[in-house]
């Protein structure tokens, strides 16, 4: 064996030994660790710096094609917040993320409950829960799109079946946003319900059956034993679920491109549009630092919630 | 407490089952079914559910030769190269994601390193960066320094959706091995390359392969980063939005496209459902 393959093979062998023997040998383990850890850390280092570079061109008058740029302070905040069309970004944002995260818990936890109540098309159909979520978000939007169609959907059609309709869906903007709340509600409440499953496996037979000895029925023991018990999964996939609606892109852009009119026209779908087609960078990316302070302000506030329901369960 | 339900509760929540699976499948049956008719059928009142399939959707989506001579009157799809730039960008953002992060993966589960934790969470934030807030300040960039519309340079942007996943699940894989394997290992007097080749990487290797499915199908989902980080080299996402024209809607043709975008994440699920699972909730299922 050669001498550097020894070296090599010593490198590696205090840097996975489970006990570092001696006081060099863990300082050259950890340095070794760092190393590794190195690679990953500056590949994103990069995308902070430039969450911090997008901040700042959110404080310049930034467009596409024109060389000079100056520093314009608070003027492109300043700018939205005297537009009405900015507080409706805003209020369509929060309607929007507040909406989907309520409906899809509560759905979620009904269809939760509903396939842990081991019947046998419960056990048959499991995997079928999963399926919304590995579609591509965009082919979700365009399938229901299809479905849409006022002339042509299949919505209408079956809606038609029970006497209602028909509704332009999409197309109108009376009902726009309520339709791109109904496709996230469907491609998404299956998170919530595999997360809540998950919950509601950890409680164990003894604890329903103590309740069931002490006379509670099934849906006392829901209300006062397993939803307590699972409040904390409920609020945890709460708090991803809001952080990723108030980032939601795809499903909006691939239905109404935040139309008709501006009823859909979240945040994140303006800020796309004042950027990269009215190729105002500068006000797009002020858009977008609104957008990220309200994840922020939303997912502290879920935090919490999930940190308080935790300790008071445990 | 299965027995104590009645027939008539059994019945009932079977019936609610169904009913839930079929609203979660209907819309791909529909949209299969639509990839399967013409135009004329597809425009029909009511709406068919019997009909004679046709191919000739499909044919029209990839044959870019014959591009202007179908049903529809002069069209010109090429379906074919965002397919190839879309498996070409999700297959090298994982394999960079994985040379990178799994050795991270698991020294975030094994070593004593200062600032772990907050390594741990720096890495695992980005899950929930802003894409957005970041691609407008990399456009500018990625025009000056040449990397708009590379594949470099969109297997590099994707690492931010892709990496921070696969370092979070082989860590979490790599703490489900008991770590007494490795200590018995090197107790027996193996090396440490033998402990990482014969007693770590098997024991990870389903694990890894699962969290590769997963993040392949991240990547093959991104919609956001093609659309504005590229043209000529961007993603089936992009090109399937492509083929809904304003005015000119060829339902049949894009449903076509769905059918093809839809059963890659289909097989994925048939290939590994519980890795999957684990992936998406974030490790609530085991």
């Amino acid at each position: 064996m050669t001498a550097l393959s020894t070296k090599v093979e010593s490198g590696l062998k205090s840097f996975v030994a489970p006990v570092p023997v001696d006081r060099n040998g863990r300082r050259r383990s950890e340095l070794l660790s760092l190393l590794v850890v190195a690679p990953a850390v500056l590949i994103l280092l990069g995308f902070l710096l430039l969450f911090f570079y997008g901040v700042w061109q959110s404080l310049t008058d930034l467009r596409l094609g024109r060389p000079i740029i100056h520093f314009v302070g608070f003027a492109n905040y300043l700018a939205l917040f005297r537009t009405a069309s900015f507080w409706n970004n805003v209020s369509v944002t929060l309607v929007y993320a507040s909406s989907v995260v309520v409906i899809e818990a509560l759905f979620g936890v009904a269809l939760a409950k509903l396939f842990a109540s081991q019947v046998r098309c419960a056990e048959i159909f499991r995997p079928v829960i999963l399926l919304p979520l590995v579609l591509p978000p965009m082919s979700v939007a365009l399938m229901w799109t299809t479905m849409m169609d006022p002339q042509s959907g299949i919505l209408n059609y079956l809606f038609s079946l029970i006497g209602l309709g028909p509704f332009s869906w999409i197309s109108s903007p009376q009902t726009a946003l309520a339709s791109i709340i109904l496709i996230d509600v469907w491609t998404y409440t299956p998170f919530f319900t595999l997360i809540i499953f998950a919950g509601l496996q950890g409680i164990t037979d003894d604890i329903r059956e103590a309740a069931r000895i002490n006379g509670a029925k099934s849906w006392a023991t829901f209300r006062r034993i397993e939803l307590p018990l699972v409040a904390p999964y409920i609020l945890i996939a709460a708090v991803f679920r809001l952080i990723e609606s108030f980032n939601q892109f795809d499903i909006i852009f691939g239905t109404t491109q935040g139309g008709p009119g501006n009823s859909t026209s979240v945040l994140s779908v303006q800020g796309y549009i004042t950027a990269f087609q009215n190729l105002n960078f500068g006000r797009g990316a002020a858009l977008m630092v609104v957008n990220w302070l309200i994840v922020l302000a939303g997912a502290m506030v879920t935090v919490r919630a999930w940190q308080f329901v935790k300790r008071r369960v445990s | 407490m299965i027995a104590s339900r009645s027939l008539y509760v059994r019945l009932a929540l079977n019936a609610l089952v169904l009913l839930a699976a079929a609203v979660l499948v209907f819309p791909l049956v529909w949209i299969l079914m639509t990839a399967l008719k013409t135009q004329s059928q597809v425009m029909a009142w009511p709406p068919q559910f019997v009909f004679t399939p046709t191919l000739e959707n499909f044919r029209v989506l990839f044959d870019a030769a014959s591009a202007g001579a179908t049903n529809y009157g002069t069209i010109k799809i090429d379906f074919l190269s965002p397919i190839e730039n879309s498996v070409i960008i999700a297959v090298g953002s994982v394999i960079v994601s994985v040379i990178v992060g799994v050795p991270v993966g698991y020294v975030l589960a094994r070593r004593d390193i200062p600032y772990k934790e907050d390594i741990a969470f720096f890495i695992l934030g980005f899950r929930f960066a802003p894409v957005l807030l970041v691609v407008i300040p990399l456009f500018s960039v990625f025009q000056a320094i040449g990397l708009y519309d590379t594949y470099v340079g969109m297997i590099w942007v994707y690492q931010v959706v892709t990496l921070p996943m696969i370092v979070w699940l082989s860590r979490s894989y790599i703490e489900d091995i008991p770590r007494e394997l490795e200590d018995a290992a090197a107790m027996d007097g193996a090396s440490s390359i033998q402990i990482v080749w014969r007693v770590v990487l098997p024991l990870l290797k389903p694990g890894l392969i699962g969290a590769s499915l997963l993040v392949f199908l991240l990547a093959w989902h991104n919609f956001a980063l093609g659309l504005m980080l590229s043209s000529a080299k961007a993603p089936v996402t992009v090109a399937l939005l492509k083929l809904l024209n304003p005015g000119v809607q060829f339902y049949p043709v894009m449903a076509a496209g769905l059918v093809v975008t839809m059963a890659v994440p289909v097989v994925l699920i048939l290939l590994g459902q519980r890795h999957l699972e684990r992936g998406l909730t974030f490790g609530a299922v085991k």
